[in-house]
């Protein structure tokens, strides 16, 4: 029982990698999207808007679908993990933008007027000034979003990334028990994302101490 | 025609105008709308260096906004603004990027809602525009941030984060931050009102300090006390419009205007 | 050489795919339905001064919320033959979708409760109304308010998670798309009707809900362009028109 059982647990890798590395592009590229949304032509914030309603509008399992079957119908073939994590960081951007954006919103005007007021230039009010309180004031959002982000994880198993999920269904074909199988990768997904929560509350509670967030 | 940067035309314009007049600060002609409703109307004033203004007058007048337009947080739509040589004409469309700045250079503006960076420290607070626009060193920048909090009496409080501090001192700390990027002219806007009044107390003394070393204030208030002992000039503003300007004696005790006798029944009369 | 016909070929896909369409909105429907039930009960029953209660209760909540739905399918439909139970595919993610709609939507009902202020149920107190008439009349019409955004909001994530039940061989729109696609390798064109299936769903459907959070929550704040704008446009720090009317000051 042991080794199915650590069998399914190494699967836990390719779960994290791909959380991880979907999570790291998404929080990255979130943000230059982000300043599609601000720009003066009509027609690019109309393109943000297209962008975040159609990639969060479409259900994750048929964009994964799309970027592993369908790119491969056209003769560009992605490995199940090159699909995936294509699929996942495209999700991921569209989400992190929005994170982003609801932060920014949150930053009293105040801010920008008394950096207006001293003088301060535009690269660093935005380095200094609201940067580090979109941060502050994103935080909890960016840590949902990755545990979201975990969850959503599972479904590389259907395309044959062989995570949690899919080793845990082998698994079950090879030796029943389909309740020890899934149930123990559902434990192991509960467990993952206890550092995340842990740690994400700890942040919070240390920006908290140092000032309220306005 | 609209040309959105200091021309040679305009540098020329500053050298002859600025013979003309002496006076430190001066406005002419300031007018500024949102929308329909006209704010400031056609507004007109002067301040001699060393002066401290205090504007007056009921809620809604538009004293708020003029004092915005002076270091450019409103953009006025017609009028002139001249501190000391720098002199920017608004009819001809928004000001570039080197007036605003070379304007903002001058000011010190102090909010009513205090503004801090809450992620700072006091000290950061007062230092990093010191750092990042007079490009002073991190030394320099620390050691005239302490001065300055020393200066209105919160050095112990350097390395409190805003939210550890009570509003008169968060608010002193502001006080501190603008006066340590040597403006020229100080700008209030209503600097007490969100506070008690013995936390005002605090503040208008700081104020007070502040125009016994001879700095050059304008001041949005309500409190009628500061403005009839500290200020040299009173300005009565209604309805974007200043109806009455004068020294404080003569606005506050024996007005001509019936509209601020009645502001001022109304205000000190309780 | 890529043979770029998906691009306006999918159309043609879109009635082939319509029974699934309407297996997903019914598996949607049974599952949030029970779902907020189960969930209004247990965020009630998180709150509870009884510790073993308190405990399952979250228990459920969190493998609801916790657990990849599409572990919670498996394990509906592989998992429960080995406790002697066989369902069949439907049945199976009806189960799976009324756990994690229960798990999630606790949590948005109990946001709800929790911003009442406690003055309310003080006065409901006072006026010595039952408990059940302080939910009823107090509790719960003001809970709504800040509830029902989130939960609209659920129902549309919870439609898109019905694509997950093809795994366990359901007929809704994602098996028919399969189908069609290992017959006729049409893939991108077959995928791309089926995520305009959703989106004419989904897209209304946040229209909906944008419409909701208007009329029922906090009033709108700028939006981003004009925050940025204002700061980009005119000198540092310079406002627009209305922007600081919420200060009051003139």
């Amino acid at each position: 029982m042991l080794e199915i059982l650590s069998y399914i647990a190494m699967g836990a890798s390719w779960t994290v990698a791909i959380t991880l590395g979907s999570a790291a592009v998404g929080m990255a590229l979130g943000a230059p999207l982000l300043v599609l949304s601000t720009s003066k032509f009509a027609a690019v914030r109309g393109i943000y808007s297209a962008i975040v309603h159609v990639v969060r509008g479409v259900p994750t399992l048929v964009w994964l679908f799309i970027a592993y079957f369908g790119v491969g119908q056209l003769g560009l073939t992605l490995s199940p993990v090159m699909a995936s994590m294509l699929a996942l960081s495209i999700i991921a951007t569209a989400y992190m933008a929005e994170i982003y954006r609801g932060g920014l919103q949150a930053i009293p005007s105040g801010q920008w007027e008394a950096a207006g007021a001293l003088n301060l230039d535009r690269f660093s009010t935005l380095r200094f000034v609201i940067s580090p309180q979109v941060f502050r004031a994103a935080s909890p959002s960016v840590a949902t979003q990755i545990i979201g982000l975990l969850k959503d994880s599972a479904l590389v198993s259907t395309v044959g990334v062989a995570d949690l999920v899919f080793r845990a269904g082998v698994m079950t074909q090879y030796h029943a028990d389909g309740l020890y199988m899934f149930g123990f990768a559902g434990l192991i997904y509960l467990l993952l994302s206890l550092p995340i929560a842990i740690f994400s509350r700890k942040i919070h509670t240390r920006i908290k101490r140092k000032y309220v967030i306005a | 025609m609209s040309n959105s940067q200091l021309s040679l035309q305009d540098i020329a314009r500053k050298e002859e105008d600025s013979s003309m007049d002496t006076s430190f600060v001066s406005i002419s002609g300031l007018s500024k709308s949102f929308g329909e409703h006209k704010a400031v109307n056609d507004v007109s004033m002067s301040v001699a260096k060393g002066e401290v203004v205090s504007i007056i007058g009921p809620s809604g007048a538009g004293k708020s906004s003029f004092i915005r337009c002076l270091n450019l947080l409103e953009v006025p739509e017609q009028g002139t603004l001249r501190i000391g040589t720098e002199k920017i004409r608004f009819d001809e469309g928004v000001p570039g990027r080197v007036a605003v700045r070379s304007l903002r250079q001058k000011t010190g503006m102090v909010f009513q809602s205090f503004n801090l960076f809450p992620h700072f420290t006091a000290l950061k607070n007062v230092a990093l525009p010191q750092m990042r626009v007079h490009k002073r060193s991190k030394q320099e920048a620390e050691s005239r941030a302490m001065e300055e909090l020393r200066r209105v009496g919160l050095e112990s409080k350097a390395n409190a984060y805003p939210s550890q501090c009570s509003g008169g001192q968060q608010q002193r700390i502001a006080i501190a931050r603008a006066l340590a990027m040597d403006p020229q002219l100080m700008l209030f806007d209503e600097p007490t009102s969100g506070l008690d009044p013995e936390i005002g107390a605090e503040i208008l003394q700081v104020m007070r300090q502040l125009a016994d070393d001879d700095m050059t204030m304008l001041v949005v208030t309500h409190e009628m006390e500061f403005a009839r002992h500290v200020s040299n000039q009173v300005v009565v503003m209604v309805d974007g419009s200043i109806i009455e300007k004068g020294s404080p004696e003569h606005i506050m005790t024996a007005p001509s205007h019936e509209r601020t006798q009645k502001f001022l029944s109304a205000v000190l009369g309780r | 050489m890529t043979d770029m016909t998906w691009l306006y070929d999918w159309p043609q896909y879109i009635p082939d795919l319509l029974p699934g369409l309407w297996k997903a909105m019914t598996l949607t429907a049974i599952s949030c339905f029970f779902g907020y039930l189960i969930g209004m009960v247990l965020a009630l029953l998180v709150e509870t001064p009884r510790a073993w209660v308190r405990y399952v209760a979250l228990s459920i909540v969190e493998i609801g919320r916790g657990v990849p739905i599409l572990v919670l399918l498996f394990v509906f439909y592989q998992g429960l033959p080995q406790a002697g139970v066989l369902l069949d595919p439907y049945p199976a993610a009806v189960l799976a979708l009324i756990l994690s709609a229960a798990g999630y939507s606790s949590e948005m009902i109990r946001a709800g409760l929790n911003s009442v202020p406690r003055g309310q149920s003080e006065a409901a107190n006072s006026l010595s109304l039952s408990v059940m008439d302080n939910y009823r009349f107090v509790l719960i019409p003001q809970a709504a308010r800040i509830s029902i955004p989130p939960l609209v909001n659920l129902t549309i994530i919870m439609f898109q998670a019905t694509s997950l039940a093809t795994v366990i061989t359901v007929p809704e729109i994602m098996q028919f798309a399969g189908i069609m696609g290992s017959a006729t390798f049409e893939y991108m064109s077959i995928y791309i009707a089926a995520a305009v299936i959703y989106l004419c769903i989904t897209i209304p459907g946040g229209v909906l809900s944008s419409y909701l959070e208007q009329r029922m929550g906090a009033p709108k704040k700028r939006s981003t362009r004009q925050v940025l704008l204002a700061q980009f446009r005119k000198p540092l720090g310079a406002t627009n028109n209305k922007s600081h009317s919420a200060s009051g000051r003139m």
